[in-house]
C-alpha cells in the first residue's frame, strides 16, 4: 500500500481528525489541545464546511512553509467547521449577498486575500507605498499626536473606561483615515459607523471618497491607487480593502497588549523602568497574545508535499499562528509573556505573498497607543477583560475576539 | 552554537553576496526595519540593497533579514 492510499484511508475513517478549530482558549490562554496536537504532527485533520477533510497546522516550521508555498492558494470558499458551544460569526458569504454588481466586480478585481498571481501582485504593489518603513517613520509624529488627542479624551470620560472602544478604536481609526488620506468630511463618520455598516454601505462610502478624493489627490495610499493607472473597479476595490483591513486588528493589538501588561506587572515594570523596551514589547505581544487561531484559509491546487505534510489537491489549510507563535522549537518558554525576548519570526502579521501590507504602521500604532498610555497613567488597574474567557470566535476562520477591557486608574 | 558564533568573529576576511529579487519582494519592509545598512526600499516600497556584500559585523543582520523576508526575497551565498 503506498503513502498516498494509506493516507485516504486513514483520512477516511479518520477517529482523530478535528471536529472543528480548538476555540475553548483565547489569545493570552490557548487551548491546551493545540500544544497536544503540535506534539503529535506538525499538521491534523480538521473537518470543513460541506463536509470536507482538511489540515490544522501547528508547527512553526510547516506553518512558515505552508504560508509561503504558491501551490496553496488563499482562494478557499470553505471554513473550519465549529466547535464547542460558540456561535459562528457571520461567514463573508452573507455579508456578500448585500452587496450590488458593481461592488462585486471590484471585489473581485482587487480583493487581495482572496486571489493570487499577477493581478494580486499588481493591486498589492499598489498598496504598499505608503506603508514602507521610511514613509511609517515620517509619520510617528501625527501618529502620537493622533494618540495624544485620543488620550486627553480617555481622561475626560473618566474612570473606569474600556480600553477597547474608547482608545484602541479611536486611535486605530483616526491613524486609518490620516495614512490613506481620507478626506476630513468623512473621518468621523468613518470612525463612528464604518466597521458595522453592512458591506454595501461601506462600498457606498468608499465610492463617495475615492471620487472627492480623485480632485484632490495627496501624499496618502488612496491617492497612490487613483495614480496607479488601475481600471475604476480596481480602485474602488482596493480603496474598500484599505478601508476595512487592518484597522481592526491594530485595535485588538492595543487592547491585547493592555490586558497582557496589566496582569504581569512585572513586564509592565519592566517597560515603565526602561521605554527602550517598547519595539520588541510589541513585537513580543504580537507573538504571544496573537488572535489567529486560524489565518486565512488555503487551497491545495494540486497535491502539495512539505517533508512529511501531505495535501491533497482540493483540500482546505489552516495555518495556526497561535499555534506556531507559542512552538517551542522556534520559541523557548513559549507560554511565557518576556517583553525583552527577541520574538521576532512571529506569524503575527502572517507571512508569504499575503503577509500584513500595513505591519510597519501597525507597529508604531501599537507602540505609540501603549507607550503613551502606560507612561501617562502609571496607576492604571485592570478590573475586567472579556477576552481572559473564552469568547464567540470573531471570524470563521478562527479569530479571537478582543471584547471589553474596563481599566480604572 | 559556540562554534557558530566562534566563526562568526573569526569571518573577517570571509565574502558573502547578497542576491534580492525584487519580483518576489512583497514590500513588507521587513529588511529595512531590522538591517537597515543593508537594506532599503524603492518609491514603491521595493526591497534596494544597499551593500551587496557586508563585511562579517553586518552579516548576521543579513541573515536575520533574510529569515524574516515573508516573501523569502532574499538570499546569501557564502
Amino acid at each position: 500500500v503506498d503513502e498516498k492510499t494509506r493516507r485516504a484511508a486513514a483520512a477516511a475513517g479518520c477517529p482523530h481528525a478535528l471536529a472543528g478549530l480548538p476555540d475553548d482558549g483565547t489569545q493570552l490562554q490557548p487551548s491546551p489541545t493545540l500544544r497536544e496536537l503540535r506534539a503529535n504532527g506538525p499538521a491534523t485533520p480538521m473537518r470543513y464546511t460541506g463536509d470536507q477533510l482538511g489540515w490544522f497546522i501547528t508547527d512553526y516550521e510547516l506553518a512558515k512553509r505552508a504560508l509561503a508555498d504558491e501551490r496553496l492558494t488563499i482562494k478557499s470558499e470553505r471554513f473550519p467547521e465549529r466547535q464547542g458551544e460558540h456561535p459562528r460569526a457571520n461567514t463573508p458569504d452573507d455579508l456578500h449577498t448585500q452587496m450590488d454588481e458593481q461592488a462585486m466586480e471590484s471585489l473581485s478585481a482587487a480583493n487581495v486575500l482572496g486571489m493570487d498571481g499577477p493581478q494580486h501582485d499588481k493591486i498589492r504593489r499598489a498598496m504598499i507605498t505608503r506603508f514602507m518603513v521610511k514613509a511609517v517613520r515620517g509619520r510617528r509624529a501625527e501618529v502620537r499626536a493622533i494618540v495624544d488627542r485620543q488620550l486627553e479624551r480617555l481622561l475626560s470620560l473618566g474612570s473606569p473606561a474600556d480600553i477597547t472602544s474608547q482608545y484602541a478604536r479611536p486611535v486605530s481609526a483616526y491613524v486609518h483615515c490620516l495614512v490613506l488620506g481620507v478626506p476630513e468630511r468623512f473621518v468621523e463618520g468613518y470612525v463612528a459607523d464604518y466597521e458595522e455598516s453592512p458591506f454595501q454601505t461601506q462600498f457606498e462610502l468608499v465610492r463617495e471618497v475615492v471620487a472627492e478624493k480623485a480632485q484632490n489627490l495627496g501624499e496618502d495610499a488612496l491617492s497612490d491607487l487613483l495614480r496607479a493607472g488601475l481600471t475604476d473597479r480596481e480602485t474602488e476595490g482596493a480603496a474598500w480593502m484599505l478601508m476595512s483591513v487592518g484597522r481592526d486588528n491594530v485595535e485588538r493589538m492595543i487592547s491585547t497588549m493592555m490586558v497582557a501588561l496589566l496582569s504581569h506587572p512585572d513586564q509592565l515594570a519592566l517597560l515603565q523602568h526602561d521605554p527602550a523596551l517598547l519595539p520588541g514589547a510589541v513585537e513580543e505581544i504580537l507573538r504571544y497574545g496573537n488572535p489567529f487561531l486560524g489565518l486565512l484559509v488555503r487551497t491545495a491546487t494540486e497535491d502539495v508535499t512539505i517533508e512529511n505534510f501531505a495535501a491533497e489537491a482540493g483540500q482546505s489549510v489552516s495555518v495556526s499562528a497561535v499555534a506556531a507563535n507559542r512552538d517551542p522549537h522556534r520559541f523557548d518558554d513559549p507560554d511565557r509573556f518576556d517583553v525583552t525576548r527577541d520574538a521576532f519570526g512571529h506569524l503575527g502579521f502572517g507571512f508569504g505573498p499575503h503577509s500584513c501590507v500595513g505591519q510597519q504602521l501597525a507597529r508604531v500604532e501599537i507602540q505609540e497607543a501603549v507607550g503613551a498610555l502606560v507612561r501617562t497613567l502609571p496607576q492604571v488597574r485592570l478590573l475586567h477583560a472579556e477576552q481572559l474567557e473564552p469568547m464567540a470566535l470573531a471570524s470563521p476562520i478562527g479569530l479571537h475576539d478582543t471584547g471589553t477591557v474596563l481599566v480604572e486608574w | 552554537m559556540l562554534a557558530i558564533y566562534g566563526r562568526w568573529t573569526s569571518t573577517e576576511g570571509s565574502r558573502v553576496k547578497i542576491d534580492v529579487s525584487k519580483e518576489s519582494c512583497v514590500g513588507a519592509g521587513q529588511c529595512a526595519l531590522v538591517a537597515e545598512e543593508i537594506f532599503d526600499q524603492d518609491d514603491d516600497g521595493i526591497v534596494v540593497l544597499l551593500d551587496e556584500t557586508p563585511g562579517a559585523e553586518l552579516q548576521p543582520l543579513a541573515r536575520r533579514a533574510a529569515a524574516l523576508c515573508p516573501a523569502r526575497a532574499i538570499s546569501i551565498r557564502e
